[in-house]
């Protein structure tokens, strides 16, 4: 259902007879001294109940003397008709009784029976009209009908409509409840935020509270206070204007969705709806309007199931339980049977859900199937809920709410797998013309086909049955629905005569708003399996994660799987009859993706503050780069990007071996959590043209891109590109698209997600530029305009650059940054050994003459590790494998550059 | 404003004495109706249930698929039956909800008669 059904403010009018004077309105005949009211289409609503102690007296006084009056009753007659048989079995025979003058001579026990049947009718009346909870709105829909009778006329005559009598007996509750927290409170009027109150401290409270994921004690200081602004003093206790105006308006939307009485959750709805006040309150705890919309949503959506579900049985058991048809013009199909399985069947047993949404699906389904083309295939990815339609269109079937061309047929899913499973193409064959025959024959068969490209044989080989089939279903002219993958409709069957003959209907990837709707049709079940309760965050979670992050299966099957996990862990984590909270979710999701998508905690946030520091432990220098990605990092976390483009796209541009793509590593070692964790690719590898088909998939084949399948099973990811001057330009412009709209379409036809991903591209291109300017005592930022403005033209296109976040150029390397790099070196040498027991220390000149021979202005760093290799490592082996070394030693650089090993002081 | 004093009348004098009163004219207005509906409504789930619109339109497709000329003939023969025999259950099932409503009527004053005359012929 629409937001735009759940009126916003009700639309109430004062009385225009009395002016809601309370002098004039006690004898108004237009409002019956309600004063407000809501003119509807069944006449001006009002509520104009007193609630008091004595009237909540007489009410279950009421309630108590009907109970006892029908207990009285019952008992008549039960003692009348017990001493009519008792003294009749006693004192006459079975052939007395026959006789008129047994009924007629006045035997005072025949009297009594007499009057046992009079008092009978007398209990049929009262329990008819006595014993309803409350009289039933008129907009009411019984299970039996679908359609509700329109009654709107117009220009009727407005007259005034009491409204409590439909309240059910626990909205009146709430109300007498609202009554007694004012009377505690000491406020003279009963407002909308008293009503609300009511709720929460109500039974259906517990479940609102629930599926809000809300506790009563983070609102019930501020509720207090809030109910306390109002005027305070003694009784009496009035309602206020905006209250009466929440409990016509509870009546009316009620009406209008179609319920059977006013219950607790149109006046939880509509007492929130008309406060702002409390939206406001309910907001500043955690809880937007929206949310308290969406409960609302939730529990009208799980009634309307189970009402449904009513008027399916009802209708249901009108269909044959078995394979025959109420015609009985089929067959018996004993190889059909076999192979397959009676979907109506299961449907009428009530085996299989109800489908929610994809209404346009079905409509366009019906259409094809009615214009007399018979076979239809549903083409959709895995998840979207191919199956749920057609299990839809057996229990519409069931139902027989469908066109003429399906009435009286059953629908039965073929296990194609099974069929071709033969092995032998022959064989498989021939069953398959045995069952369309025997279909054929019966002519009350649907078939159903999940997976129809298994015909085609797209993983058997040789086994072609889509041939067969085509002409057989041509022949014989029976429906059949199919369903396919968009991969294997493009692959097997559009170009083939089968794909021809069979009508294609899209089935769309639902949007969150039906996600959420799937979600809080199911939490029933789920709820129910793993005794908890679901929130609406968890849904709400569930819904957007899943269409972000999870892509292996379509929406709404992603989001489903996510919740019964989540459910799953709530239980495990905590106890039964937990609340399954947005944060389940959101560990779930992060257990499945490794993307950070909890909310930031404590320890989180003091890493993320204090990033830039945590790189430079890896990073020497290059200031400009670390804040630049520590930034990003931080704006992406705190969601406050549109999720449109990737997290953030950098060119890093400078000489070789000053730590371009170590700062890529370090980015990926700290925040995804593993050096490795990265898209690597290097460009010197792309410089034809066809390499484009490595990187995103040759058509035809399934397996996909190096690039694109990588971010598809891993979408929170860097994407290194190293050397980009050296891919060639179409590989430029694929990736305009990427960084410009964060997604790339591979070879399958699939859309690849790239909004999670932080593309880091490397480049070495005005090298010498950059050497000889910073040689020169160029500032930095000249540097870089010259380099946009001149060197790089040469490489890459200007709207290839403008699409970067941030162009950093990494300045050379100085002496005294060759030096840090030899300790942080030395420092990973020293781990190594402390892992062993062993220490290492390294002299201040031993370090210094380690970075004069590791510096090469041309090559950075990079000469640096051989450098350590030759002069340290490879001597530490030697001693390590020569025995010289023991734990707690320790092993010295020394400034000549030789090692030594400083023995242990032996203390034992 | 609905009165306190209004609430309780209403508890008097429309729940228990008034109910008796309202009683004997709810059985022939709304008790009455509401009897009907029922009969009419499980009259036509039978109705329903026997399926003649099916039957009808599959008049002359064979049954159990036997498209030979014994076949239909055997076919056209049984449906003929099968429609007359589930014809007359269902004007039986009228008939028997005929009675039924009749009894509604009936029963209450007769049971109430049957009482008063009883009572006389006690005393006597």
């Amino acid at each position: 259902m629409a937001d735009s059904q759940f009126p916003q403010v009700p639309e109430a009018i004062v009385c225009s007879s009395c002016g809601a004077d309370p002098r004039a309105s006690a004898s108004c005949n237009q409002c019956k001294g309600a004063g407000i009211g809501i003119p509807a289409d069944d006449g001006f609503l009002v509520w104009n109940t007193i609630v008091d102690e004595i009237t909540i007296a007489i009410r279950k006084l009421r309630i108590k003397a009907n109970a006892i009056f029908h207990l009285a009753i019952l008992s008549v007659i039960i003692v009348f008709v017990a001493l009519f048989l008792v003294f009749t079995i006693r004192d006459f025979k079975f052939s007395d009784v026959q006789t008129l003058a047994f009924w007629t001579s006045g035997y005072w026990f025949v009297t009594l029976f007499y009057f046992a049947v009079v008092v009978g009718a007398f209990f049929i009346f009262r329990l008819s009209e006595f014993t309803a909870p409350a009289k039933t709105l008129p907009g009411y829909l019984p299970s039996s009908h679908v359609a509700r009778p329109t009654s709107h006329v117009e220009n009727k005559i407005q007259k005034a409509i009491e409204v409590m009598p439909y309240f059910s007996p626990e909205a009146i509750e709430i109300v007498e409840s609202a009554y007694r927290l004012a009377k505690e409170l000491q406020v003279v009027e009963i407002t909308p935020e008293i009503l609300f109150a009511s709720v929460l401290t109500n039974r259906s409270g517990g479940i609102f509270m629930a599926r809000l994921g809300m506790s009563f004690d983070t609102v019930k200081e501020p509720l207090v206070r809030l109910i306390m602004t109002g005027t305070t003093g003694k009784p009496p206790i009035n309602f206020s204007r905006e209250a009466k105006r929440t409990l016509a308006a509870a009546y009316d939307f009620a009406n209008r969705t179609n319920r059977k009485y006013v219950t607790s959750m149109e006046i939880f709805l509509q007492s929130f709806l008309e406060s702002e006040k409390l939206q406001d309150l309910i907001d500043r705890v955690g809880y937007p309007k929206s949310d308290i919309v969406h409960v609302a949503e939730w529990v009208l959506l799980q009634d309307r199931l189970r009402e449904d579900q009513n008027r399916f049985a009802e209708l249901a058991r009108l269909k044959p339980k078995s394979a025959m048809n109420r015609a009985m013009t089929a067959i018996q199909t004993s190889l059909l049977d076999h192979f397959s399985e009676d979907l109506t069947l299961l449907a009428r047993q009530g085996y299989l859900p109800p489908m929610i949404g994809n209404e346009k699906v079905m409509d366009g389904l019906m259409r094809a199937i009615e214009s007399g083309q018979g076979s239809v295939v549903l083409v959709g990815d895995q998840g979207v809920g191919k199956a749920a339609i057609v299990e839809q269109l057996a229990r519409l079937m069931v139902e027989e709410r469908v066109p003429e061309v399906l009435f009286d047929k059953r629908i039965v899913s073929v296990n194609l797998a099974q069929v071709v499973a033969a092995g032998d193409s022959g064989l498989a064959a021939e069953r398959l013309i045995s069952m369309l025959q025997e279909v054929a024959i019966s002519g009350n068969i649907v078939l159903a086909l999940y997976g129809i490209e298994a015909l085609v044989g797209g993983a058997a080989g040789p086994m072609d049955l889509a041939e067969t089939f085509a002409s057989e279903i041509e022949k014989a002219r029976f429906p059949v629905i199919a369903t396919t993958s968009p991969e294997a409709w493009t692959q097997y069957l559009e170009r083939r005569r089968l794909g021809k003959i069979m009508v294609k209907v899209d089935v769309p990837h639902p949007d969150a708003e039906q996600v959420i709707k799937v979600l809080m049709a199911k939490s029933g079940g789920i709820e129910y399996k793993n005794r908890v309760f679901i929130s609406y965050g968890a849904l709400e979670k569930a819904t957007t994660l899943s269409i972000r992050y999870l892509h292996d299966v379509a929406p709404p099957q992603n989001a489903l799987n996510v919740l019964r996990e989540a459910s799953v862990l709530a239980r495990k984590t905590r106890e039964e009859r937990t609340i399954v909270t947005a944060d389940d979710v959101a560990k779930v999701v992060h257990d499945k993706t490794s993307i950070p998508v909890e909310m930031v905690t404590q320890e989180e946030s003091g890493k993320l503050m204090n990033l830039e520091d945590h790189m430079h432990g890896r990073i020497v220098g290059q200031d400009e780069a670390v804040v630049a990605v520590a930034r990003a990092i931080r704006r992406a976390r705190a969601e406050l990007r549109e999720g449109k483009r990737p997290i953030a796209n950098f060119l890093f541009l400078g000489p070789t071996g000053v730590g371009k793509t170590e700062t890529a590593k370090t980015l990926a070692s700290e925040y995804f959590g593993d050096e490795n964790a990265m898209v690597r690719l290097d460009m010197s590898e792309y410089q034809d043209q066809s390499s484009i088909g490595r990187m995103i998939g040759i058509p035809g084949d399934e397996r996909g891109g190096l690039l694109t399948e990588a971010v598809r099973k891993r979408p929170f990811t860097i994407v290194l590109l190293d050397e980009i001057e050296k891919a060639n330009p179409d590989i430029l412009t694929l990736f305009l698209q990427v960084m410009d709209d964060g997604r790339l379409t591979d070879s399958v036809g699939r859309t690849i997600d790239f909004t999670n991903t932080i593309v880091i591209m490397t480049s070495n291109a005005g090298t010498s530029y950059i050497q000889s300017a910073v040689a020169d005592g160029e500032s930095m930022d000249k540097i870089k305009t010259n380099l946009l403005e001149r060197e790089l033209k040469s490489y890459f296109r200007p709207e290839f650059l403008n699409r970067f976040d941030g162009i950093i150029v990494y300045k050379p390397l100085t002496r005294d940054e060759v030096v840090q790099i030899a300790w942080l070196m030395l420092g990973s040498i020293s781990r190594t050994l402390e892992a062993k027991g062993m220490n290492f220390r390294a002299e201040d000149q031993a370090v210094e003459d380690l970075a004069d021979a590791g510096f090469d202005p041309a090559f950075g760093a990079r000469p640096m590790r051989r450098v350590i290799q030759d002069r340290v490592e490879t001597p530490l082996a030697d001693i390590l494998l020569k025995g010289e070394v023991a734990r707690h030693d320790t092993v010295v650089l020394n400034d000549d550059g030789e090692l030594t090993v400083e023995k242990a002081e032996n203390l034992y | 404003m609905m009165q306190r004093s209004g609430a309780l009348a209403r508890l008097i004098f429309v729940d228990l004495i008034g109910s008796v009163i309202w009683f004997p004219i709810w059985w022939y207005t709304k008790g009455l109706t509401k009897f009907i509906s029922w009969c009419y409504e499980g009259l036509l789930y039978r109705y329903k249930q026997y399926a003649f619109s099916v039957w009808i339109k599959n008049f002359f497709v064979p049954m159990y698929a036997q498209y030979d000329w014994v076949g239909r003939l055997i076919s056209v023969g049984m449906r003929i039956a099968v429609i007359l025999g589930r014809g007359v259950a269902l004007v039986i099932e009228a008939f028997a909800y005929l009675f039924l409503v009749l009894c509604w009527c009936a029963i209450p004053p007769l049971a109430l008669m049957m009482a008063l005359q009883n009572i006389y012929a006690g005393i006597l």
